[in-house]
């Protein structure tokens, strides 16, 4: 994947907070971007990791790249 | 495949769900074939509860639901006791592995009431139902007992009004969306993963080799840690968690978790059955208003606290600190529960009857059943998925409210 080319306009930052707020402030967020532009997820939650790819793909957004690293995981979905 | 390669693939990196409960409900299966018991949390939760009101000078012992559930001895002497510190040593390693430990802190003090309130209303009702999202549900309903799936209905029912109560504004903290221009860079300290993973390694094999050597003087014990193990390992590698099953089809209109727990049940019944066939005797429970309540407690209480009695598990050793405060809350509940007991168990449970399936029905009858009904179970989630999506979609379609 070409990373360098993803780069994205708006950051959700939900460090600390537990489910399902991560996956729900994600769904909420997204219709606020414009078509194309890319949201940045970043949370401790790793059960995170179940939900949110899978509710961003079922309404309709595409998942770019998801990285794990150590505690911290970070979704780049698109509109 | 190099040994870097293998830890990454198989030891780092999240487990698929399916997979993995589909080996939880195989291994639940053989668990119950060489105890005799199934695997079940929140009665050894409750027993820690009994075992705190002894230190603190009261007698526990004599009242009716600890004779029911037995005080004797202490958790390294109880089946359900030893499998549970494997479920902590295997959740544990798992997480260290993938250094995935960190103190994660509520980030408001609500977070902290919802999970001990949750916590103290699950605890409370699953134990009133004999059993949580195990022996009332996961591996409750694999023993052909009636009462598991009158809990499971109304745990899907509590779960829906705890899925509307926690999406209240009250519990919902201001979520900035910021503009940005580049990612955060994500880094982790190389050092510290390299440790953790040496540390969960060396958990992992000193806790095997303890039950390996405990299994050649009482092998129920030492193979039920082994089992435990296995069982931790599973739920936190691949974040299997049954509260996101039942909340997140209402919420999110996500199926995967709940599918994946319809599956596991059917290839765990299968083995129970066999078992069951030999000779094993099958737990079964009172299929009475007990269940129907305790499950609406236990629905609503976990969406709440936002993990049930294994999911707090997994998530307190990996430093969400919120779910200290649920399971401080699951043993609060499961505590009065027992106090309480005496006086309402005629009116509510012991009065019923225990409905095992395999009797009423005959056993090939029973088995039909079951699995009929966990196919219905399968479709009716096929079908509310559906219709969930559909609605969406059409609310998307249709004309925009003018904004004000």
């Amino acid at each position: 994947m070409n990373k360098p080319s993803l780069i994205p306009s708006y950051r959700l930052d939900m460090t600390g907070e537990p489910c399902p707020y991560p996956a729900v402030a994600t769904l909420e967020a997204m219709p606020n971007l414009s078509h194309g532009e890319i949201l940045e997820v970043v949370t401790d939650c790793p059960q995170s990791i179940n939900s949110i790819p899978l509710d961003a793909r079922n309404h309709g957004y595409e998942v770019l790249d998801i990285q794990q690293d150590g505690p911290t995981i970070r979704y780049l979905i698109r509109r | 495949m190099t040994w870097q390669d293998f830890k990454t693939h198989y030891l780092v990196r999240f487990w698929a769900p399916l997979p993995a409960v589909l080996a939880a409900g195989v291994l639940s299966a053989y668990y119950f074939g060489i105890t005799g018991t199934f695997w079940a949390v929140t009665g050894e939760f409750t027993r820690w509860g009994g075992h705190l009101l002894q230190l603190a000078g009261y007698h526990p012992e004599t009242w009716g639901y600890f004779q029911l559930i037995h005080l004797e001895g202490t958790p390294l002497t109880r089946i359900d006791g030893v499998m549970i510190i494997g479920m902590f040593a295997g959740c544990l390693s798992a997480a260290l592995w993938a250094n995935n430990v960190k103190l994660r802190l509520p980030r408001h003090r609500i977070r902290i009431v919802q999970a001990l309130a949750g916590g103290i209303i699950a605890g409370f009702g699953a134990r009133l139902a004999m059993g949580c999202n195990l022996a009332a549900f996961f591996t409750g309903i694999p023993q052909f007992s009636l009462h598991a799936w009158f809990f499971a209905l109304a745990t899907a029912a509590g779960s829906y009004f705890g899925a509307r109560f926690t999406l209240l504004p009250m519990f919902r903290l201001p979520v900035k969306l910021q503009k940005i221009d580049q990612a955060m860079p994500l880094q982790q300290d190389a050092n510290q993963a390299r440790h953790r993973f040496r540390l969960g390694m060396l958990i992992f094999f000193a806790f095997m080799a303890w039950a390996v050597s405990q299994s050649f003087s009482a092998p129920k014990l030492g193979l039920a840690a082994l089992f435990g193990l296995a069982f931790g390992l599973l739920i936190e590698r691949a974040q299997i968690c049954f509260t996101s099953a039942f909340r997140d089809l209402w919420i999110t209109g996500r199926s995967q978790m709940a599918k994946a727990i319809i599956l596991g049940m059917a290839v765990s019944a299968i083995g129970i059955y066999s078992y069951i066939q030999l000779g094993a005797a099958p737990k079964i429970m009172w299929a009475g208003p007990n269940a129907v309540l305790g499950g609406l407690m236990f629905g609503f209480g976990i969406v709440l606290a936002g993990g049930c009695e294994t999911g707090w598990m997994y998530r307190a050793v990996e430093g969400q600190v919120h779910f200290w405060w649920v399971g401080i809350g699951n043993i609060i509940g499961a505590t009065l529960l027992a106090v309480c007991w005496d006086d309402i168990a005629p009116v509510v449970a012991t009065n019923f009857d225990k409905v095992n399936l395999l009797a009423v029905f005959g056993p090939q009858g029973g088995l039909l059943l079951t699995y009929l009904m966990l196919a219905m179970s399968f479709g009716a989630i096929l079908l509310w998925e559906r219709r969930f999506f559909a609605s969406k979609a059409s609310a998307r379609t249709a004309p925009a409210p003018n904004p004000a």
